[in-house]
């Protein structure tokens, strides 16, 4: 059973996040007053980035991508959703933090062999970015353990087993709001798409990728979707033992970021810095102190 | 439109993917572009059909030229169509590639788009509706079908014809050969 969990979870984060994609540029368009592409057209978009024939700029070029999305596949073993958290026994939330920085890691590896100015932008716009947001959210996980007294995941999921989500109680509150306000620099949609800004330095990080390198960036992109909402589920929202239920959370969640990505304007990089260093790591700080203090 | 065929996409997944996923490189030639935005924005909405800008030709394998093509645009031109990922398609949009238009006598801008790249379909007029891109949109789903957009597979056969043509025009390149070139016919 154990065994079965290693292949059936990321098969199905990798359908929730496919799906999650689609379902955005649909949202999009219908904001925008358009029809909108179909539920597919991420699927479709896949079997023809696998199709093409591309160029690859050396070993380490093609090694970098797959590091980035093997450590995301890694990643997704250690989150615990619909009852199943094939590596429970492993460090937990910890564990987490470390791998959720493999991602932009094997991004910047490759892109270095890429050896195109606007990827080495984009890379170092995408890490200041990282430094903005890994303040914040390692201040809410802190509080989180403390708060709960573990480092497990499936520990925290199962301490607010009927209802009682951390969001609405007292002292995790705040962390929680800390948290819904660096979603969209972790997802990298605006106000905060400065890395891959495509008007400004042509999709910074994925400017020399097409073909099979963009599928698996593409795939990459649809897992760390579902990591980044899911842990929000699994940290605020009490997780869920349902398959479903966990969707439907990951769902309202997602859709609230969305909303947040249509109407707003890209920050600048400082802007962004400042935003994040400021509000988020503020709140989740006193949330932690709170914690500290009861 | 057989987009929900599902037997369709089960015998041929390359030709469909190609089909209804055309990511057009977001690169503007001349005035012909000014028809573009409509066509990507609420008005037309062409991302309904998969269409999309993309800001690299690494990512794009749709190249709508729009508008005359002067000899200093058409080094940026071959340079990204050499870039873009394959299979690849081309459409000449608006008279001025076709025949020159209404530059015909210009010693600046080029007449025949191609005789340096190969062109998959013309869409004419000046300027032509963004209805017009959707009609051509249409014949090239309908070419993909039928096997017949194969200008990329043209241009790495008659490269010589292509490179000759290409260096006749600027004298000198500054990039070397794409695919190789065979001895001898080259002597332009």
């Amino acid at each position: 059973m154990k065994l079965a969990e290693f292949i059936i979870s990321p098969i199905l984060a990798f359908i929730i996040g496919i799906f999650l994609m689609g379902l955005s540029r649909r949202i999009m368009a219908r904001i925008h007053r358009r029809y909108g592409p179909p539920l597919m057209q991420p699927v479709i978009d896949l079997v023809k980035l696998f199709s093409q024939r591309t160029v690859s700029h050396g070993p380490i070029f093609d090694i970098g991508v797959i590091l980035s999305l093997a450590g995301t596949i890694a990643l997704i073993l250690f989150i615990p959703f619909g009852g199943m958290c094939p590596l429970e026994a492993s460090g937990g939330l910890l564990v987490i933090l470390y791998i959720m920085l493999f991602a932009p890691l094997g991004l910047a590896l490759s892109g270095g062999e890429g050896a195109n100015p606007n990827i080495s932008i984009g890379i170092s716009r995408k890490f200041i970015l990282s430094l903005g947001y890994e303040v914040p959210f390692i201040l809410i996980v802190l509080a989180v353990m403390t708060y709960y007294h573990t480092i497990s995941a499936v520990d925290v999921v199962k301490a607010q087993s009927s209802f009682h989500w951390a969001l609405f109680s007292l002292p995790l509150f705040l962390p929680g709001l800390a948290y819904i306000l660096i979603i969209p620099a972790m997802l990298g949609i605006r106000p905060f798409d400065l890395a891959s800004a495509p008007q400004e330095i042509s999709s910074g990080p994925m400017a020399e990728y097409g073909g099979k390198y963009l599928a698996l960036a593409e795939i990459e992109h649809a897992f760390s979707i579902f990591i980044t909402i899911a842990l929000f589920v699994d940290m605020f929202l009490g997780g869920s033992g349902n398959v479903v239920y966990f969707f439907l959370k990951v769902l309202v969640v997602f859709i609230i970021g969305l909303l947040i990505n249509a109407v707003f304007p890209r920050f600048r990089t400082e802007q962004a810095v400042k935003f994040l260093w400021k509000w988020p790591s503020v709140m989740a700080l006193a949330g932690l102190v709170i914690v500290l203090a009861i | 439109m057989d987009r929900n065929n599902l037997i369709k996409w089960l015998k041929e997944p390359k030709k469909m993917g190609n089909k209804y996923s055309l990511w057009a490189v977001y690169f503007s030639t001349a005035c012909g572009v000014i028809e573009v935005p409509p066509v990507l924005t609420s008005r037309w909405d062409a991302e309904r059909f998969g269409i999309i800008p993309v800001a690299t030709p690494r990512q794009a394998n749709l190249f709508l030229i729009t508008g005359y093509v002067t000899t200093k645009t058409l080094k940026a031109i071959i340079r990204t169509y050499e870039q873009m990922a394959e299979p690849k398609y081309t459409i000449g949009f608006g008279s001025c590639p076709i025949n020159g238009g209404m530059y015909w006598d210009s010693y600046n801008t080029i007449k025949h788009l191609d005789k340096y790249i190969p062109v998959d379909g013309w869409i004419a007029g000046c300027m032509p509706r963004p209805e017009a891109i959707f009609i051509g949109v249409t014949k090239l789903w309908g070419m993909i079908d039928k096997g017949l957009a194969t200008g990329y597979i043209r241009y790495r056969e008659n490269y010589d014809y292509y490179r000759g043509n290409q260096e006749k025009l600027f004298g000198s390149m500054e990039w070397p050969p794409l695919y190789t070139l065979k001895e001898g016919t080259n002597d332009g």
